[in-house]
């Protein structure tokens, strides 16, 4: 072995604390494409319009809307003048955009969560999908509306994201159960694909037993994708997965700790069980709102933590965060532009697309791993 | 001098069943404290149990007069750091970086680091002789490299009393008396209290201020090295055929 480790220290030297500059670039290329994805997802279409067009109605829009916001209500004529003011009006704001905003939203909350899991478990193939967390959520929120929906009514979307909630905390304990039992990374992926697995056939007995109308919501919402999106749902996207984003960055100092294992988190301050519990609470809250909104959405939460990562060349969970989140809303942007427009008329569902991405980023990651291992 | 830290009727163990009892540790500023003892005797109990790890069984700890279970969890970072045998896996972390988690009880709610943090850092850097590794992605690093870094960890914690479970493990001869080394100047010129356990009986006996050995469920033997070789066997001690002791390690006998 060499001796260069043993060269004198240089006391001029300065010392370095994660690459801000590589940061701030891949921010602002993030954002970019992020505009790019406005534009074409408006775009894109059945009836395409103009971009010219579309940033000027845009800019009206947002006017009106914080006019609106502000003067509690006073332009709300305003804004639903300008949202019927034509057709492509219309089919901006009442279709496209709210599908873009939900993708955005719901695609960076789902990526945060997926790197909250790996934060939690120490392991980079951790994610709400695979870990069949988000299948629980579907299990609970399809029981609910085949049970429930017929005594009750119709179900707000704030009470099937509590459904989702809960469905995401019990599958999520089912596999902490499991979790303590097995040390290798790739077995507790196999013991969530399983859980994933019971679900879903919990999830088809149901069915079974419910009547068509109920089915064909169930049908349509399980498969996934962001066509059913509304100003409503938005609306709920935004007040629960932001202020959850915001909760995860102002747990960064304490995510970067846990990372060199529990004992030294310990030794330096952190209090295990308390942190433990809200990485968990925090976690199913993101990934469960993206469930109740949207349905199931496939391995977004593995792979998009992994390219922020790979694209940052650090884990720092100052960076790592913002940037998960950023690239999340990009990536599923995207998937729902190809998802709605490459084989149109027909739809395909978002996580056809997510998982033709996401999948082989996993392998990847997989093999990756096994051949680096030391030990 | 000042008793710095102090064990009383200390009793370890798991899940309330008591492995080792009566055992009483006192430490002045600056001393070092070593334990040996075979393979399974307890030496990472004890230390689990002295950094409130693990639940004590019985008896009380105490740092400058506080009992361990008073002292909030910042404070005691503040004061405590430790260097574990478990080993940890931080993904694209540099060294600087991982050196710099030693800041953590000192930092605001994002762990920014001020200047005075960086001077910390880059002083545990250069004290263990890592300066050349801190742009270094931890994970490439050879044991006896990741262990100096470890180390550099803790020291930049700026503990009073530093803890550590088996440092020279898994380390070549140079590498254990380096570390060695190390522990020895930050006792004399920080007034560091540090306890740890050994493997190497010849250079715990060099290094520390106290030995500690562990064996059953009571203490052993504990004194200054010269104490606990006069009234004890090593041989005994790790449960050795004496013939074979006495060819391998003459110079051990007394």
């Amino acid at each position: 072995m060499g001796n260069s480790q043993n060269l004198p220290a240089n006391g001029t030297e300065n010392l370095r604390f994660g690459n801000t500059a590589r940061f701030t670039a891949v921010m602002v290329i993030f954002c970019v494409l992020f505009l790019a994805g406005i534009i074409l997802n408006i775009n894109i279409g059945s009836v395409s319009i103009g971009t010219g067009d579309i940033f000027s109605m845009l800019w009206k829009g947002c006017k009106y809307g914080i006019a609106n916001i502000f003067t509690g209500g006073a332009y709300s004529e305003k804004l639903s003048d300008l949202m019927r003011a034509s057709t492509e009006n219309q089919i901006i704001f009442s279709i496209r955009l709210p599908r873009m905003i939900l993708a955005a939203i719901l695609g960076g909350a789902l990526s945060v969560s997926g790197y909250l899991l790996q934060v939690f478990f120490r392991n980079p193939i951790a994610g709400p999908f695979v870990l069949g967390i988000s299948s629980g959520a579907k299990m609970v929120v399809g029981i609910t509306m085949i049970f429930l929906a017929p005594v009750i009514g119709s179900l707000s979307s704030i009470s099937i994201i509590l459904a989702a909630f809960l469905g995401s905390l019990l599958i999520t304990s089912v596999v902490l159960v499991f979790a303590k039992n097995v040390r290798s990374m790739s077995m507790l992926l196999v013991i969530g694909i399983m859980v994933g697995y019971i679900c879903s056939a919990v999830t088809d007995f149901c069915i079974n037993f419910a009547n068509d109308h109920d089915v064909v919501n169930l049908k349509n919402w399980s498969m996934g994708s962001f066509s059913g999106a509304n100003w409503g749902y938005v609306e709920a996207a935004l007040l629960m997965c932001i202020p959850g984003v915001i909760m995860a960055l102002l747990l960064s100092k304490p995510i970067s700790a846990y990372a060199l294992g529990e004992g030294y988190a310990r030794s330096m301050g952190i209090k295990i069980k308390p942190f433990r519990v809200i990485l968990i609470l925090l976690s199913s809250l993101l990934s469960s709102c993206v469930t109740a909104l949207a349905g199931p959405i496939s391995f977004v939460g593995i792979a998009v933590p992994h390219i922020a990562r790979s694209l940052l060349k650090s884990s720092k969970p100052l960076f790592v965060i913002p940037a998960t989140f950023v690239s999340g809303a990009v990536f599923c942007m995207f998937c729902d532009l190809i998802a709605r427009t490459v084989f149109a008329p027909t739809e395909l569902t978002i996580g056809t697309v997510t998982s033709i991405f996401g999948a082989p980023i996993v392998i990847y990651m997989m093999i990756k791993r096994r051949s680096g291992r030391e030990d | 001098m000042n008793i710095y830290f102090k064990a009383e009727d200390l009793a370890v163990g798991y899940n309330g069943n008591a492995l080792i009892s009566d055992i009483n540790i006192e430490l002045e500023q600056g001393k070092i404290l070593t334990m040996i003892g075979p393979n399974g005797a307890g030496k990472s109990t004890i230390l689990k149990s002295v950094t409130g790890q693990l639940e004590l069984v019985g008896g009380t700890v105490f740092l400058e007069n506080m009992k361990l279970g008073d002292i909030n969890p910042k404070t005691l970072a503040q004061n405590m750091a430790v260097v574990l045998t478990e080993r940890i896996r931080p993904e694209l972390m540099t060294c600087a970086e991982l050196v710099a988690m030693g800041r953590y009880p000192y930092t605001n709610m994002f762990g920014k680091l001020t200047a005075e943090d960086e001077e910390a850092v880059r002083e545990a850097l250069e004290r263990v002789h890592g300066m050349s590794l801190k742009d270094r992605d931890f994970m490439t690093l050879s044991d006896g490299q990741k262990q100096r870094i470890m180390l550099a960890r803790a020291i930049c914690q700026e503990p009073k009393v530093l803890i550590l479970d088996e440092p020279t493990a898994y380390l070549d001869i140079r590498y254990k008396v380096e570390l060695l080394e190390i522990l020895k100047e930050l006792a004399n010129s920080r007034g560091t209290t540090i306890i740890m356990s050994l493997h190497e009986i010849e250079l715990a006996l060099k290094v520390s201020d106290y030995i500690m050995c562990v064996n059953g469920d009571k203490i052993a033997a504990y004194g200054t090295p010269e104490e606990v070789m006069a009234k004890t066997s090593i041989a005994k001690l790790y449960d050795m055929d004496q013939a074979a002791f006495e060819k391998w390690f003459p110079h051990l006998m007394h």
